[in-house]
């Protein structure tokens, strides 16, 4: 264990000074990211603009409402694993994508390390710094900006079971991944298939009371990423769905080991594209 | 013409063959961009459920649902790749391969993005418009299709993959003096996408959204989806449709222009 924390430092700082060497690349992928969810941001406050909050309503009557800031605070919390998992673990995309279809897997399986730690931690991708930090100015600013009836049913002691959880709400994201970039073992190619359900994730962004059940199911059980912001975030905001943080373990777990169990199976019956 | 057919041709083919074998790719790929409608599409009903009215700035509810799935069937069909070829082409020098043959650049990449496009018109084109059109049947109990807009939407966009192929031409020879198109290509989609409406309906933007009206961004998907709703009135057609094809025109100049200013500093490494 500690041998593979020291690799993965050297991998870091490797990166850090590739990093040096493109300055204006990784300033203007940083810009764009920026950009792009500001843009995003901007469009949630015109559609805000309209109304008073967002209801959720059965057969007409108001079930459940969350104001502006709350939205925006459940938006900002969904950044933060996200982000982190994206900061560590960015290479299995390239795994599905090209690494497989080029026949560059061959150098992980020849080292003396294991291959899945050796394919997450071989990039470094900073770019994520400004998803996560993105993050935690949507949460700063939304709770100063909070009408304090709001304010007021927040308990902040409620954020160190969320923090403890945290670590399960990343694996959600680095199983998902790893899951379906080892599919790329048979197909060469499935980069698309982890887009596809990477995409689901923009459903967690907004309160989850608002899907029909089958999309609630889905992102809660099926691709849990409802479980690493709106019910975490809620919890925060008002102590609502406990029940959601011992699930996040449980369902982070066994999706690390179907992960697992198909990365091996895909592993075994890998061969090369070769050249 | 028929000489422009017989060179170009081949090219075209190229792009279908190239697509059919990445279908299962593209498909996926679909789905999951699908997913960020659908996404919009329960966010706008419980928008609509918390307003008083039932209309947000001349939106109903049913509105809005055609314009999120049409503004997304415009973008896919009038989505260029062009920057990136074009531009891929210079930074690794295989843009000199192309240069010595009797073809024109940019119209080698039309051709062979049109050939491509046969094959998404297939998949994306006809099961969209069915399903919006199923959609607004059972939800207005009423066939709302007009069929002479539906031709006028067809032009219209038609004209728009023609902006957006030209932009991005001129874009991809940036790649002489910019070095980088990956951050600043996701800065350039960030900027086009809001401003062309295609994540809020520039309507909802008051007199800012009125003025993007103008700008050759709207021209990209706003005003063909608005033709297609049949929110715009005759005159209002005639006029931002000749405003696309003034943007058109400005756009195939710019680019010729750019084109014969970046080759004078084009140099090959080896290759």
């Amino acid at each position: 264990m500690m041998r593979y924390i020291r690799l993965h430092k050297i991998f870091i700082k490797q990166d850090l000074k590739k990093l040096m060497e493109y300055k204006v690349d990784f300033l203007l992928g940083a810009v764009g990211f920026l950009l792009e969810q500001a843009a995003q941001i901007l469009c949630l406050g015109i559609i805000f603009a309209g109304i008073p909050a967002l209801c959720y309503t059965v057969d007409g009557v108001v079930v459940d409402s969350w104001g502006f800031n709350e939205v925006l605070f459940i938006y900002g919390f969904s950044l933060i694993p996200k982000g982190i998992d994206h900061l560590f673990f960015d290479n299995l995309w390239g795994l599905g994508y090209w690494i497989v279809d080029k026949g560059d897997f061959d150098k992980y399986l020849t080292r003396p390390i294991n291959s899945w730690f050796y394919v997450l931690c071989e990039k470094f991708c900073v770019d994520a710094l400004g998803e996560i930090i993105i993050g935690i100015v949507l949460i700063i600013y939304s709770t100063l900006s909070m009408p304090a009836q709001v304010a007021d049913a927040i308990n902040w002691w409620r954020v160190l079971p969320v923090l403890a959880v945290m670590p399960f709400a990343i694996l959600i994201f680095t199983s998902i991944k790893t899951a379906t970039a080892a599919i790329s073992f048979w197909t060469k190619r499935s980069g698309h298939i982890t887009h596809m359900c990477y995409m689901t994730n923009e459903f967690a962004k907004y309160p989850t009371k608002i899907y029909n059940t089958f999309i609630k199911t889905a992102i809660t059980f099926v691709l849990p990423f409802a479980l690493t912001a709106y019910y975490p975030a809620i919890y925060i905001l008002r102590g609502e769905s406990v029940w959601s943080l011992p699930v996040t373990v449980l369902v982070s777990l066994a999706l690390f080991g179907i992960s697992q169990l198909i990365w091996y199976r895909g592993i075994s019956s890998y061969e090369s594209a070769g050249s | 013409m028929k000489r422009l057919i017989r060179i170009y041709k081949p090219f075209t083919r190229a792009g279908l063959l190239e697509m059919v074998t990445y279908r299962v790719n593209f498909l996926f790929f679909l789905l999951g961009e699908i997913m960020r409608c659908f996404v919009m599409f329960f966010v706008w009903k419980a928008v609509f459920d918390s307003s008083d009215s039932s209309t947000l700035y001349g939106f109903t509810y049913d509105n809005m649902v055609v314009y999120l799935f049409i503004t997304f069937l415009c973008g896919y069909i009038t989505y260029s790749d062009g920057s990136y070829a074009v531009g891929k082409e210079i930074l690794d020098g295989s843009i000199a391969m192309r240069m010595i043959k009797p073809v024109d650049f940019d119209m080698c990449f039309l051709f062979q993005e049109l050939g491509g496009k046969i094959l998404q018109l297939l998949i994306v084109f006809a099961p969209i418009t069915i399903g919006v059109e199923t959609y607004r049947w059972i939800a207005n109990g009423a066939f709302m299709m007009n069929v002479p807009m539906f031709f006028l939407f067809i032009l219209s966009l038609l004209l728009a993959y023609g902006i957006n192929f030209f932009f991005n031409v001129i874009y991809g020879f940036l790649a002489f003096y910019l070095k980088n198109l990956w951050g600043t290509g996701i800065i350039k989609n960030v900027i086009m996408d809001f401003l062309s409406g295609a994540t809020v309906p520039l309507a909802f933007m008051g007199s800012f959204g009125k003025a993007l009206g103008y700008l050759p961004f709207a021209s990209l998907s706003y005003t063909p989806v608005m033709i297609y709703m049949g929110m715009y009135s005759p005159l209002e057609i005639i006029f931002y449709m000749s405003l696309q094809l003034v943007w058109l025109v400005v756009f195939i100049v710019s680019s010729k222009l750019v084109l014969s200013s970046a080759m004078k500093r084009l140099v090959v490494h080896g290759g």
